[in-house]
């Protein structure tokens, strides 16, 4: 007996093939043009962008000033969410935290207030964060608290999207497989569901804060 | 979902009278009308034309190699580690997830949006089965609480009012009375918030699927689709067989072209793309991941002459473009898609004697196709859909009548200079307020016009005259 695959495949098959003349493309026009792809222009745009989509970018110029300004975001809290410390590019930040006793809850627990996670990657264009899952990279840090602390170095923004997928192309795509999910975050969770008023922090975190060291 | 569409007629006469519903979905449907031109042109017209045949190249391409992009994922994402399933029907998709629900004891799903689902009505059986079924985008959660349907596939409940959403939540969650519209979103969220710590499998949609990585891509704005795929063990993606796109490049051009188009947004909160189940080495994410490639009266449109069709990426432009939708609102529509695409695939999938009325919902104004961001020329579509419902035989007598008579006296300048001679004789200088018989429906929401004093045969000839 012919399987749904099968089935479906066949169908597909004998049928007459739509659009039998289309040539691959040679060249992608980007989504959003005319990026300026220097340092500058690209961390000026990245913190426009971020900020229009209504997340809070901190510049700072040195781990020490990254550091304070996690901790005014800490307020009295005394534990957090946290990707494992070697993957968020602040090496004094796990030692800070044994120093002032800030513990690190178990990666799901509900109960806590910020997680604060590392990137992997960032779009000027649209002012996204990438973050893959990974080892010590967990999902629910940068979901279930309501505030997201992400710390991005600047070096690390690309252009756009398209930049992004050319570098995994590049590195290959057996690589990118071995990936089992990457989100790009852009902004606070939001809903417009209810007579389309805009509201901040549906589901995710309602307040995201990006720690942006430059330099 | 039962397809109620030949009711067209009545059930929009109903939704007319429903002023409530019409300034809600006039009101949304022209703000997202309004942020998508914004968006979408904001590098200028030339830019975004491009940018529009960039994307309607990429699904026309996938298209074009379907039966081989499909076996490509197929290979790819078991690879990944994920497993593949295909469902000829609807009732096969229900059938595979039972399947899976029983293999991983599951007692609760969360879902986040998935049109596919609403097609083949996936809540009730899994709700007959005795398993917990929430749905968790803020829309479609009111959508079930109240028993209702999408009327809208973006914004499911663009034809509710804040103030009934308000009364039904207090009614169906005891929520704390309170008319602000932050407070009952956080309501909603503390309430779902616990079904996704507790569930056991999630099932989402793909707006994409990429062949040569085999990657299942979804956008959100509130974050439950993160939900959904990170907490639960089992993560079970259902998605039409014309998902696919080809290349890793195409997917960055439109997941992009999605939310520019759907809601004037540059890009969603939430870009997602998923290879396969959590490694060993991660600690959270499903454990387990399937992927359902479903069918269900697509690959007859695939080898039809609206294959077209099945380029659309659900984004909704051409209904908070079209006329009739933004009048209508979506339920008059009668199935899971209003609107334009809805008057074109709604008979397409559940045959034209099932929606006989929808070819016939539009003004052939053109707003959907330029709009479209795949460009589908609907306005085609439904012209080759009212030949066909006439081919059919399925065309209702009195307009085969009434065409025959207008086609009759358009072919005779004598008689057609008669008939005009003859209405301008009758309505005279004071036109009926309501015309006779058949043609009463006309008059009965239009003023009658009058006739020019002189016909332009008339004018013609004095001054050729002269």
């Amino acid at each position: 007996m012919a399987t749904g695959r099968d089935m479906i495949l066949n169908k597909l098959r004998v049928a007459r093939q739509p659009y039998p003349d289309i040539e691959p493309l040679q060249e992608y026009l980007p989504v959003v043009p005319s990026i300026d792809i220097s340092a500058e222009g690209l961390v000026n745009r990245f913190v426009e962008q971020a900020k229009k989509l209504g997340g809070i970018v901190h510049r700072v110029a040195s781990e020490v000033e990254a550091i304070n300004e996690i901790f005014d975001l800490l307020r009295d809290d005394n534990c957090v969410l946290s990707w494992s410390f070697e993957h968020i590019s602040l090496p004094s930040l796990s030692a800070t935290f044994e120093v002032r006793n800030i513990k690190v809850a178990d990666p799901r627990d509900p109960a806590i207030r910020v997680g604060i996670t590392g990137a992997d990657g960032a779009l000027a264009a649209t002012g996204s964060l990438v973050l893959v899952a990974g080892e010590g990279k967990y999902r629910a840090t940068s979901l279930l608290p309501p505030v997201h602390i992400a710390v991005l170095r600047s070096s690390q923004i690309l252009p756009d999207l398209e930049s992004w997928v050319a570098l995994q192309r590049e590195r290959g795509l057996d690589d990118f497989r071995e990936i089992s999910t990457v989100v790009l975050i852009s902004g606070p969770s939001r809903t417009a569901d209810i007579a389309m008023q805009m509201i901040m922090g549906m589901h995710g975190p309602a307040e995201l804060h990006i720690v942006l060291i430059e330099g | 979902m039962n397809v109620t569409s030949n009711d067209f007629i009545p059930m929009a006469q109903i939704a007319l009278m429903d002023d409530e519903m019409r300034v809600s979905v006039n009101q949304a449907t022209t703000t997202a009308y309004n942020k998508r031109l914004n968006v979408m042109f904001e590098a200028g017209i030339e830019h975004g034309e491009a940018l529009r045949q960039q994307a309607a190249h990429a699904k026309r391409r996938a298209l074009s190699q379907l039966p081989e992009l499909l076996e490509q994922a197929e290979a790819n994402f078991k690879a990944n580690g994920a497993e593949v399933l295909w469902a000829v029907t609807g009732d096969e998709v229900n059938q595979l997830v039972m399947d899976i629900v029983r293999r991983h004891e599951v007692r609760s799903v969360v879902k986040s949006k998935s049109m596919v689902s609403e097609e083949i009505g996936l809540n009730h059986i899994l709700e007959a089965n005795g398993i917990e079924v929430v749905e968790t985008d803020l829309g479609e959660y009111i959508v079930q609480l109240d028993h209702d349907t999408p009327s809208h596939i973006v914004t499911p409940v663009i034809h509710k009012s804040k103030a009934e959403i308000r009364d039904l939540f207090i009614r169906e969650l005891d929520m704390p009375p309170t008319d602000d519209t932050s407070e009952m979103a956080q309501f909603a969220r503390r309430v779902l918030r616990e079904k996704f710590l507790h569930a056991d499998m999630g099932i989402t949609g793909g707006n994409f699927i990429i062949a040569e990585t085999g990657t299942v891509c979804i956008v959100t704005n509130e974050g439950n689709g993160r939900m959904v795929t990170s907490l639960p063990r089992v993560h079970v993606a259902i998605v039409g067989i014309e998902k696919i796109v080809e290349t890793f490049e195409d997917y960055a051009t439109l997941t992009q072209v999605l939310p520019r188009s759907a809601t004037g947004q540059t890009i969603t909160v939430y870009t997602h793309m998923y290879n396969g189940p959590r490694k060993t080495s991660e600690s959270d994410g499903p454990e387990y991941m399937y992927v359902i490639f479903v069918d269900n009266g697509r690959s007859d449109i695939y080898a039809s002459k609206y294959a077209e069709a099945l380029t659309c990426i659900r984004c909704g432009a051409c209904m908070n473009a079209c006329p009739v939708y933004r009048t209508t609102g979506g339920h008059a529509y009668g199935w899971v898609y209003p609107g334009p695409i809805g008057a074109v695939i709604t008979p397409l999938l559940n045959g034209l004697g099932n929606a006989k009325p929808l070819p016939h919902a539009s003004s052939l104004c053109g707003s959907c196709k330029q709009v479209c961001p795949v460009d589908i020329d609907l306005p085609r579509m439904l012209l080759d859909l009212r030949s066909d419902l006439y081919q059919e035989g399925k065309t209702e007598a009195h307009w085969i009548l009434g065409l025959k008579l207008w086609a009759i006296g358009n072919q005779s300048p004598l008689l057609f200079e008669i008939g005009g001679r003859l209405a301008r004789y009758i309505t005279g200088d004071h036109p009926p307020k309501n015309l006779p018989g058949p043609l009463s429906g006309w008059s009965k929401y239009r003023d009658f016009p009058r006739f020019a004093k002189k016909s332009f045969r008339q004018q013609w000839r004095e001054r050729r005259g002269k």
